[in-house]
């Protein structure tokens, strides 16, 4: 077992478990705005308040609103300003004026009722756009499921590579040592007898590979973490605790089976005595 | 002991027969030699006995198991009824002869004190008591497959198969192997020896068995060598 290999397998793993996160966070993500059961519902220019008022009062006898809040362009303003935070030459450029519109903010019952809910609103005259994130939501999906797909490959030729990596390894050792496992061979040692030394040999080194990936994941998910809460702060990640624990575990748990099978394919030839 | 009928091994690599029509039996405490020219089916013979191959028809039972229908994790016990000794020793360079003997109790998991009792006594049966910390490089050849025999027969098997043990030694030596032999074929152990040495079979007057193109030519009780070298 040498320093060389055990990093190798590290970083296969590291690269494993990195994938595993980004594909599981963009999941969460999509999720997240499908679940979302808002509509915007944004007012021409110059529109009158009271046919705004009308509006308003026929969404909130429309089947499945929960509630239906009226937002000025000021509170509009406010709003963006708090969600752009640090990021203030945006608002320099705007330069005090303020093209934001006024909207009514539908919130729905149900999620399934989005759809329908906005091709109607969309219909009223006063209505320049009724926005629910449809677009986006489809093109996150299109994102996490093409993720997955290339994920998943990249996660089976890594495995593939560290499964290499170890069965390799240990067939250096099984190689030096073959000579004794033909004698135990002769004298009647079991199978598992033979097996098991190796066989931890490679867990050992899936183990050790395990927990260096472990902590440069665990470091990198936390300055991440620390990133995206700087800068995109309505991104859901899903939040370190607990999920970190069960990313660190699979990982570990993943090397050491690889660890495992990798010493019995690399045990097989020696044992056929 | 052994039970062999209507035994047949076809290489499946080559196609070639190995060994056809193969009728024995060896009964308890029985030296047998096995001769016949290279190539013969010698070493296939013993390798059936330890089952590294599986006859392809026949019958086979060895120490009462039936060998052929027996299961990949059968194979260990099977062994641990047989010792087994080779050409060239094959003894482990970086462990003392003491070690190299305890091996083979140390791999079956046998408890500490009986190595120990079974180590020595087999050592001295081998009358090699005095050069337990040796390693085989410090021994002569003859020492060395001395070891091997001790090693062998630790764990008391009942049938002691040697493969042309005395193919790398002198006469002088191959004699003193051959009563390290007799020794334990006195104490019931069954012997089956594959071997050259025609001074060896004709001077014993033992039980002798002749293969020749992977079929029994001969098998008689106080047999001779009947070759020309």
């Amino acid at each position: 077992m040498s320093l060389a290999s055990v990093s190798t397998v590290a970083v296969s793993l590291f690269i494993l478990g990195m994938f595993t996160m980004l594909v599981l966070n963009l999941n969460k993500l999509a999720e997240n705005l499908e679940s979302q059961v808002q509509i915007n519902v944004y007012i021409k220019e110059d529109v009158n308040r009271e046919d705004i008022k009308d509006l308003e009062g026929i969404i909130k006898d429309m089947q499945g609103v929960e509630n239906v809040t009226y937002v000025d362009r000021e509170t509009a303003m406010e709003t963006f300003k708090k969600r752009l935070g640090d990021q203030t030459s945006i608002l320099e450029a705007l330069e005090d004026t303020n093209p934001l519109p006024e909207s009514l903010v539908v919130e729905l019952k149900e999620p399934a009722m989005v759809q329908t809910a906005a091709e109607t609103l969309q219909k009223y005259d006063i209505v320049e756009e009724a926005k629910y994130g449809q677009d986006v939501i489809e093109h996150l999906f299109d994102i996490t499921r093409l993720l997955r797909i290339f994920g998943f490959g990249l996660m089976l030729l890594l495995a593939g590579a560290t499964l290499f990596i170890i069965s390799n390894t240990i067939r250096l050792t099984v190689f030096a040592r073959r000579k004794e496992i033909a004698i135990m061979k002769y004298v009647g040692a079991t199978d598992w007898f033979i097996r098991w030394p190796f066989l931890l040999e490679g867990m050992v080194m899936g183990l050790c590979g395990g927990i260096i990936a472990d902590i440069f994941l665990q470091l990198g998910y936390a300055e991440v973490e620390s990133k995206i809460y700087n800068t995109l702060a309505f991104f859901p990640l899903i939040p370190a605790d607990p999920f970190m624990t069960y990313i660190s575990i699979g990982v570990i748990i993943t090397g050491m089976f690889i660890g495992a099978m990798g010493s019995t394919i690399s045990l097989k030839r020696f044992l056929e005595v | 002991m052994i039970h062999m009928k209507n035994l047949k091994k076809i290489y499946d690599d080559t196609g070639t027969i190995a060994l056809e029509n193969i009728n024995l039996d060896v009964k308890k405490g029985e030296f047998v030699f096995l001769v016949g020219p290279s190539g013969a089916g010698k070493s296939t013979f013993i390798k059936l006995l330890l089952r590294e191959v599986v006859p392809d028809e026949g019958v086979l039972t060895v120490n009462g198991r039936d060998v052929i229908r027996m299961s990949k994790k059968d194979v260990p016990y099977l062994r641990r009824g047989l010792g087994v000794i080779f050409q060239d020793y094959r003894l482990l360079p970086d462990k003392t002869v003491y070690e190299n003997v305890a091996f083979a109790m140390q791999v079956i998991e046998a408890p500490r004190r009986l190595i120990q009792r079974n180590v020595n006594n087999v050592l001295e049966i081998v009358g090699l008591r005095d050069k337990y910390k040796c390693f085989p490089n410090q021994l002569s050849g003859g020492e060395q497959q001395r070891v091997a025999i001790a090693r062998a027969i630790v764990n008391n098997p009942t049938i002691l198969i040697a493969d042309e043990p005395t193919g790398n030694l002198d006469p002088e030596t191959s004699w003193e192997i051959m009563d390290i032999f007799l020794k334990i074929n006195a104490a019931g152990t069954t012997i089956l020896m594959a071997t050259h040495d025609k001074e060896i079979v004709n001077v014993m007057k033992k039980r002798v068995i002749a293969i020749e193109d992977g079929h029994i030519v001969r098998d008689e009780m106080r047999g001779r060598y009947g070759y020309e070298n």
